[in-house]
This record gives structure tokens, sequence and C-alpha cells, in this order.
């Protein structure tokens, strides 16, 4: 057997895919920052172009390459690591932020797509010192152990009460079920969104 | 109070919150890829599409035109490094096999090319476009493929001695009233921590600075400064958090010294965040097993012979192995004993310790027959136990320091419920749910190692504690504050604690549970030196030593202070009398029946722990009783588990709430590996073919409804100066068993195969 293949360091070719989604959307939302826009956009995304991100909201001011996810440009080049990579499939949920009142995994998600919408994050989430509720909950009811996950569980567990997910435990599972926590700390993260839920809902 | 901060019993210390709770739920808390580096380059891995053969060429024109490559590192132009040498070996590393140093492709997944780029956007793109021409060859995958080798593990596997046997096996068997042979199987399993595989390396001038996620920042430390042949003084591993464990961050991987090589190379910080699905091919995993019990029984239940033999699939160069017989065999009282274990060799990378790495695949098949044998005996499983329960290990009579066994399955049994269970298979259901209780014994070796410590404090009672400890998830920060706060009698919140450093005085690898037990006993004796120095400021006139000993609380606890009132030191007085600004004290602390070169060993990054059955006149474990709930639909197969029950004996409990955290998460991690974990090989090519979060089953928090631990009070005073017995690999253990025991309550058929999947139910 002899064999002549492509590498499997990913299963996902994201210039393929920005071939084809790429060109709708880098002229809409963003401008490159380069001479010739046309060949910039079109034939090399790596070349960087230009977008404004409002994070906890404030805006900031990015150079980066086109197929830079939300996440990447959380962490690479705004230097919030909060969010985290846990496996840039969409399949874990280490990664949710919240745009607009919507949980997203930000890895899935293009910086450029995001453009002009309210990206919420683990940092933006406490007043000062004051803790948001949901972060005091998971504090009270011990609801993480490594943390890895638990800035991607605490954005999701803030949005599934405000969806209105968080009316019963069986809810809340099914709900907090897009965010894995390898150490299981799972009954005591149902445990502090059930706390948490009241405060929120006041508002 | 909540359901997660118990009410302490006695010799239980209090649940106080985690130390790193508030930077964990801002995102303050920095993990290795969090750390910021100067102007970095990104490294993005190409791994081996095959797994035995070697590479022919590769085609790097289409990679290197993608804009921001800097260079693509191959075997052509590898890293010149030193040889790898196992940890069990007198090395640090976890597999032998050592990526870009030739064409030999050793396992799928290997690292084959090494992507550097300005962005990681660039890397991965370029990784991606790595045309790699390949020589393969046929490869044995796993058990039973054409060109596996076989052969005992004695004699291949330095930390595997002896195949544990007393008595006369064979005659006993063959003379017992009750017999049963069965054969059980568990898969291959990987770790899958939250936190990716990442490494971050930064030189400054002739030091190199390591982010990465480890278990041991000391054995990482040394290791790559052996690999790279430089002094372990200029290498630095820092990890203040680390994202998960459960083993695989214990030993070195390869690509550690890679990614350091290229970056003095480059003259550049590197930062690598390799993939989800490399992360099962780059590091360990728990290798596959098989077994066959056989055990002899009189019609009373009494155990006359037992009889363990496992396999346990390795690499073809590397003679890892588990061993876990070394516990079957002596957890029941039984006179004739034996067991053999093997180690199969195939084209894979080398496996590892995985969370209770004997424990789960052995006990899962002894805890299997011993439910078999209550079901030949027609007798209450639990009752079973009790009959075979002992005080003394049956392999070289040495006493048990403690053992609560029963006691664990009394209270488990009680408020899981077991007295409502119909004995008869399928005789329970509710709609068209059918219901099995099933229920069994767990247990882990108490295990410790030598260990330093360096505490400071000050007048106002402020108190810093260094040590090169982990905080992988288990609490280890707040427990090492607790200590020093209790040992010193200073308020909680004016201790600070430093771990994940190589910097900081040595503890041995976050492996094996022994962490609180070994970093608790160090802080515990160096906070000892600190109350001795004051003592004796204060009074030099008298024998201190002892004294000082027995003197609790040097100030500020109230708690402290009332009860050693009449000895109680005031912190100002005694400053001033030492004339000092600040006390520090550094301290080496090792176990009893430690080696001779502990001190050494820990310094240099080497394991030395101690305990379970290796202790010279007595064997220290950890005890537990599972009870499960199992529903299986009688139409569609499904198969859910509502209810999980755990009723654990650990020493001294140091934080009822990190504690009880721990077994909880060991419970859902021991149904997990029961219902849904297994990485799937492809025989044909030995390759994984589920390598990634949607393929490779981890449990969800739908998938987990009613968990409850039970935390029993038990004082040891013969395992180490804190009395604690590790409890991090305790609760995943005996689950396995339970789940399938149940699963046989609900359906009558016996499943000796892990995991159970709906596929395998045959109503």
């Amino acid at each position: 057997m002899s064999d002549k293949s492509s590498s499997r360091s990913s299963g996902f070719d994201r210039r393929a895919f920005m071939a084809g989604a790429g060109i709708a959307l880098v002229p809409l939302t963003a401008r490159a920052a380069v001479q010739d826009p046309t060949q910039a956009a079109a034939q090399d995304p790596a070349l960087p172009v230009e977008v404004t991100l409002r994070v906890n909201g404030q805006d900031k001011r990015l150079r980066i390459d086109a197929r830079t996810t939300v996440l990447d440009a959380l962490r690479e080049h705004m230097g919030l690591t909060g969010s985290k990579k846990g496996c840039d499939h969409g399949q874990c949920g280490a990664c949710t932020v919240l745009i607009g009142d919507r949980r997203v995994v930000s890895c899935l998600t293009l910086a450029l797509a995001a453009e002009g919408q309210e990206i919420t994050t683990i940092e933006g989430l406490a007043t000062g010192d004051r803790l948001h509720p949901m972060q005091q909950a998971f504090i009270d009811n011990d609801a993480f152990q490594c943390g890895y996950c638990t800035p991607g569980q605490i954005m999701s567990a803030v949005a599934c009460v405000k969806e209105g997910h968080a009316g019963s435990d069986e809810d809340i599972r099914e709900y907090m079920s897009g965010n894995i926590c390898r150490c299981a700390a799972y009954p005591n993260i149902v445990a502090a969104v059930k706390q948490a839920a009241p405060d929120i809902m006041k508002g | 109070m909540t359901v997660a901060a118990p009410e302490p019993k006695a010799n239980m210390g209090n649940p106080a919150p985690r130390y790193d709770a508030v930077v964990k739920v801002t995102g303050r808390a920095t993990y290795a890829s969090d750390m910021p580096l100067a102007s970095p380059a990104y490294a993005f891995l190409v791994t081996s599409a095959i797994a035995k053969g070697r590479v022919e060429s590769f085609d790097l024109a289409d990679a290197n035109r993608v804009r921001g490559v800097i260079d693509i590192v191959t075997h052509e132009k590898g890293p010149k490094l030193k040889e790898l040498k196992l940890y069990s070996n007198g090395g640090y590393a976890g597999t032998t096999i050592q990526p870009l140093k030739s064409a030999e492709i050793a396992h799928d997944g290997q690292i084959i090319a090494v992507v550097i780029a300005e962005t990681y956007e660039a890397a991965r793109e370029a990784a991606n476009r790595v045309t790699v021409s390949y020589t393969a060859v046929v490869p044995s995958a796993t058990f039973d493929s054409p060109g596996t080798t076989t052969a005992a593990a004695k004699g291949q596997n330095s930390q595997f001695k002896e195949d544990p046997q007393v008595g006369n096996f064979a005659k006993a068997f063959e003379d017992a009233e009750v017999k049963l042979t069965a054969s059980y199987d568990t898969p291959t399993q990987h770790h899958n921590p939250m936190e990716l595989f990442s490494t971050s390396c930064a030189w400054i001038g002739d030091n190199l600075v390591i982010y990465e996620p480890s278990q041991y920042v000391y054995g990482l430390k040394n290791g790559v400064a052996e690999q790279l042949g430089i002094d372990a003084d200029k290498v630095r591993v820092v990890n203040p958090y680390v994202g998960g464990g459960f083993g695989s961050r214990g030993s070195m991987t390869p690509r550690t010294a890679i990614i350091a090589a290229i970056a003095r190379r480059l003259n550049r910080p590197i930062k690598l965040v390799p993939t989800r699905d490399q992360g099962f091919t780059i590091a360990t995993y728990r290798a596959e097993t098989r077994h066959e019990i056989k055990l002899g029984a009189s019609r009373d239940g009494k155990l006359v012979a037992l009889r363990h033999e496992g396999a346990e699939v390795s690499s073809r160069p590397d003679a890892y192995c588990v061993g876990g017989t070394k516990t079957t065999t002596r957890l029941y009282a039984c006179p004739n004993v034996d067991s053999l274990v093997s180690i199969v060799r195939a084209d894979r990378n080398t496996p590892g310790f995985m969370r209770s790495p004997p424990e789960v695949p052995y006990l899962f098949a002894l805890e299997s027959a011993m439910d078999e044998l209550a079901v030949k005996l027609k007798m209450d499983p639990v009752e079973l136990r009790r009959i075979n329960d002992t005080t003394n290990e049956p392999i070289g009579g040495k006493p048990y320091t403690s053992r609560s066994l029963m006691a664990c399955f009394d209270e488990a049994a009680k408020a899981f419920g077991w007295s409502q269970r119909s004995p008869e298979p399928k005789s329970m259901a509710d709609g068209d749910w059918l219901i099995g209780y099933g229920c069994a014994a767990t247990c882990y070796p108490t295990q410790m190692g030598p260990s330093a410590a360096r505490v400071r404090l000050q007048r106002d009672g402020r108190t810093r504690v260094e040590i090169a400890g982990h905080e992988i998830g288990t609490g280890a920060y707040t427990i090492i504050a607790q200590t020093a706060a209790e040992r010193l009698g200073v308020p909680l919140e004016k201790v600070a604690v430093f771990v994940g450093d190589s910097e900081l005085p040595p503890a041995p690898v976050a492996g094996g549970s022994n962490s609180t037990a070994s970093t608790c006993s160090a802080v515990m004796m160096v906070c000892d030196q600190i109350r001795q120095r004051l003592f004796k400021a204060m009074m030099p006139n008298q024998s201190l030593t002892d004294r000082a000993k027995e003197t609790v609380g040097i100030g500020q606890t109230p708690a402290t202070r009332a009860a050693k009132s009449d000895r109680s030191l005031d912190l100002e007085k005694a400053f001033d009398a030492l004339g000092a600004g600040v006390v520090e004290e550094y301290g080496e602390w090792k176990p009893e029946d430690a080696p001779l070169d502990s001190f050494q060993a820990m310094h240099s990054g080497h394991v030395r722990l101690v305990g379970g059955h290796s202790l010279k006149d007595k064997i220290a474990y950890a005890f537990g009783a599972e009870f499960v709930e199992v529903r299986v639909n009688r139409f569609t197969h499904e198969i859910r588990a509502p209810r999980l029950v755990g009723a654990f004996a650990a020493g001294r409990i140091m934080n009822p709430r990190t504690a009880r955290s721990q077994l909880m998460g060991g419970l859902i991690w021991g149904m997990s590996s029961a219902l849904l974990e297994a990485t799937e090989i492809d025989e044909r090519t030995a390759r994984y073919v589920n390598d990634n979060f949607a393929d490779y089953l981890v449990p969800v928090n739908a998938d987990v409804p009613g968990v409850e631990v039970i935390l029993l009070s038990e004082q040891d005073d013969h395992i180490n100066p804190a009395g604690a017995k590790g409890l991090g690999e305790l609760a995943n253990v005996g689950t396995n068993a339970a789940v399938c025991n149940a699963i046989y309550h609900a359906t009558g058929q016996r499943i000796r195969k892990l995991p159970v999947r709906l596929e395998n139910i045959e109503v």
C-alpha cells in the first residue's frame, strides 16, 4: 500500500469555506487594509483586513487575517483570554460568548461577521468588583473544578436564564448541555443556575 | 450552606470556597495558552495519516506560498534532541517514540512536521497544504491483529515487579463448591481534558520559559532540559492553572522539546495550540484491556480461590502496563490466589496514566465477577462482600491501615434504597422502562511522595506558601491554604498560595492521588518549623521541640485560640522576641518507607511514590461503595442512569466541598466509562476514528440527573502526617461494574464488555 494523501491536521478547510462565504462577507463588512482590495479579499485571505469589534461596551479596531474567528480575535488580538478554546469545532462550548442576547460559540463565528454587534465576554460580566449573580452562584455551588470550561458555562447560563429555559432542573440540564465540563460539575452547575435565575430575571 | 458544601463530620476540615474561585469565574485565571508572549510566532502540527511506515517525501511548495509562513520543520531538518527516556526508566517521557528524528512512523497521528507562521490562521492553512508521500506498511492495531507480540509484563516493566500469588489456586478452584469463569473487555479511552495540549516556549537569552498544562512541572523542566542538553536550572515551567489533567499531563510528551528547540533556532516565542483531534495522538491514552477471572467459593459465599489474568495493549518500543492485579488480588479475603498480566505490543502510541489507571479496568472485571458469583450463590451482592471483607490483605498478610468498605456499603445502601430492590432480574419496571439496581466496591491505593515547601509568615499574620504543586481542578490551592492557616493559626484569607511553577520548592507529580497527602504533610512540617522558631524566641529556656509541636494557635483564629488559650502565642510579641519582621522556613518531607534517594530524585523531577501495597508492614487504601439505578427502554434499548450514589471513606477530608465535587465528578466519569466512552480504532489502519467531542462521547448535563455523594468520617493515623488518603481517583472505579450489574438486574443480560450501548442490549 503506497498512499499519497494530504496530512490530517484538520478536517475542515477554512480556505475553501472563505472561497465561498468569504467573497460575500468580506466586501460587505470590512475594508481590506491594502492597496488593491479586490485582489486582497478574493485571492489572499491572509492579507490583514480592518475590523472594529465592540466587546464589553468598548470599540476596538483590529487589523486581522480575514479568517480570524471571534475567539481568536479576543484571545490573540485583544488580550481577552477568558473565553477558552477547547475544540475549535463548536462541540464543547468553552468559547461561548454573547452576541447581543444570543449565546454563540465564538470559535465558529468569524470576527468580520460580528462587526457592529455587541459582544459580551466573561470579562464583561462583573460590575467592577461586584460579581454577576451567576458568577457568585457558581462559587457558592462549587460549579467548577479545573475552571477551563467555566467562562463558557457562565455565559451560557446567563443566556439560558434570559431565554426562559431555567424553569426546571430538567430544562436547565437540557439547555446547558451544549457546554461540556470534563470534571463533571454538572449537578452543581444546575444548582448554580437555579440560584442565580431569580436575580437575573429581576434584572 | 449549599448541597455543594456539606457540613463537616469528625476529622474533616471546613468546606471553604475555592481559593481560586473568583479568578475562575471572572476569566482571570491564566492557563498556559492565555499567557501573553511578546510577538509570538504560531505553530501548527502536521500529523501522520498512516500508523506504520515512512515518509518518502514532502511537497512543501504550496504550503510555503502561504503568506506569513516562517518555517516548516520536518525530520529532514529536525531539531537535534537527546533521546527520550521513559519516566519508569530514569527519564521523564511517557513515550520513547521521538517524532521528527527520522522518516519512520510508529503510530497514527505522529507529529511529522511543524509549520511556523506569523498568524495562527496562516500556520493552519499552510499545514493543510503540506502534501506527504508515505510508504505504508500494514500495521497491527490491537488485540488479535496479525503481527502483535505478547509477553508477560513481569520483567518488562520496572513498575510491575511481580504477579501476586498465594496458596494453591489450581487445587482450590478445582475443589470449590461454586465456580465462576468469565472474561471482560475494556476499551481504549482518551482523557480529553478541556484544555488542549498547548505549549508556549519563550527564550530569554539562555533561559527558557515554558507555559504548558502539566501535572508535573519538575518532571517537565528536567525532561526538556535533558532533551535540549542544557542545565535544568535554565528551564522554567509555569502553569498556575491547568484545565484538567486526569493523568494526561503527568509525563513529558515529545512536543515540548520540539517547540522549545524551534523557538531557540528562530529566536522568537512560539505558541502551539494543537487541535482536539491531535490531542488523541500526541499525548497518551488508556489502553484497551482483556481479563479472565476465575472465582471459587464455598456455598456460604466464602472465596476459596481467585485468579485474575489481564492483558493490556502497549506500543512497540515501550512496555507500559497498569497491572491492576496488585489491587484485585488483595481486595477480599481469599487463601488461594493466582494472577498474570501480559503486554501485547501493537503499532500504537505508548499508552499512559488515565484516572485510576489500574483500578478502572481491573476492578470492572473483579466487581462484575463478584456480582455474577452472588447471582450463582443466590446471595445479596452486598452480603457477598461482607462475607469476604478482611482486615488483612491475603497475599502478604499485611493489615489495612484502615478499611471502611462495609461501612460505606451500609451507608450508600441506605441512601440508595437498596432494600427496595427485588432481587430477580427483569422484576422491576416503570412503564416501558426496565429498572435495575446494581452496586460495586471501589478502592484506590493511598500514595505519598517526597515534597518540599517554603512558608513565610509576617507579623501581621500574612502568610505565603510556595510549593510546586498543581491546581488541576482538585482544590490544591484551597487545601494548601487551609493547612497553613490551621497550622499557624492565621485566618484563611491571610494565606497566599503559589503553585504551578518549577521555580518553587518541588512537589510530586499530581498523579496517583498523592498530592493532598504529600503537599499538606510538607506544608504542615514547615509550618511547625516556623512555630518552633517563634516559641524558641519567646521561651528560650525551655526544651521546645515537643512543646511547640503540641501547641496550636499562634494568634488570630478564635477557635484555635480558645482551644489552646493557655499556650497560644501572641504573634507580634513572638516577632519582637525574635527580632525579625518575617519568618521564612523551607523544609523537605518524605513519607515513611520512601527510598533513600527520595530527596535527590524530587529535585531532579523523578517520581518516588510509596503507598498502597508497597508499604513495608501495612497496606493503605481508600474505600467506597457505589450504587447505580439504570433504566433500559424495553423497545428502543436506550440506557439511562438516573441515580448514582456513592459513599466514601478516605481518612481526613481536608475540605468536604472540594472532596465532594471530585467524588461527584468521579461517579459521573465512571458512568461515562461504562456507558459512553470508547476510542474506536480502525483495525485495518490502526487509526482512531472518533477523535473529536462529537464522536468521542463524554457526558453532558442532560446525562446526569441525580448524583449523591456521602463522605464517611474516618481517622487513620498510620498513613501520613496529614492523615489524608487521596480520593481524586476513588469514585470512577467501582461505577463501571455497578452500571453493568444494574443492567443485568434490569434486563437479565450480563454484559462483559465496555462501554455498554443500546446496540448491545438484546432484551
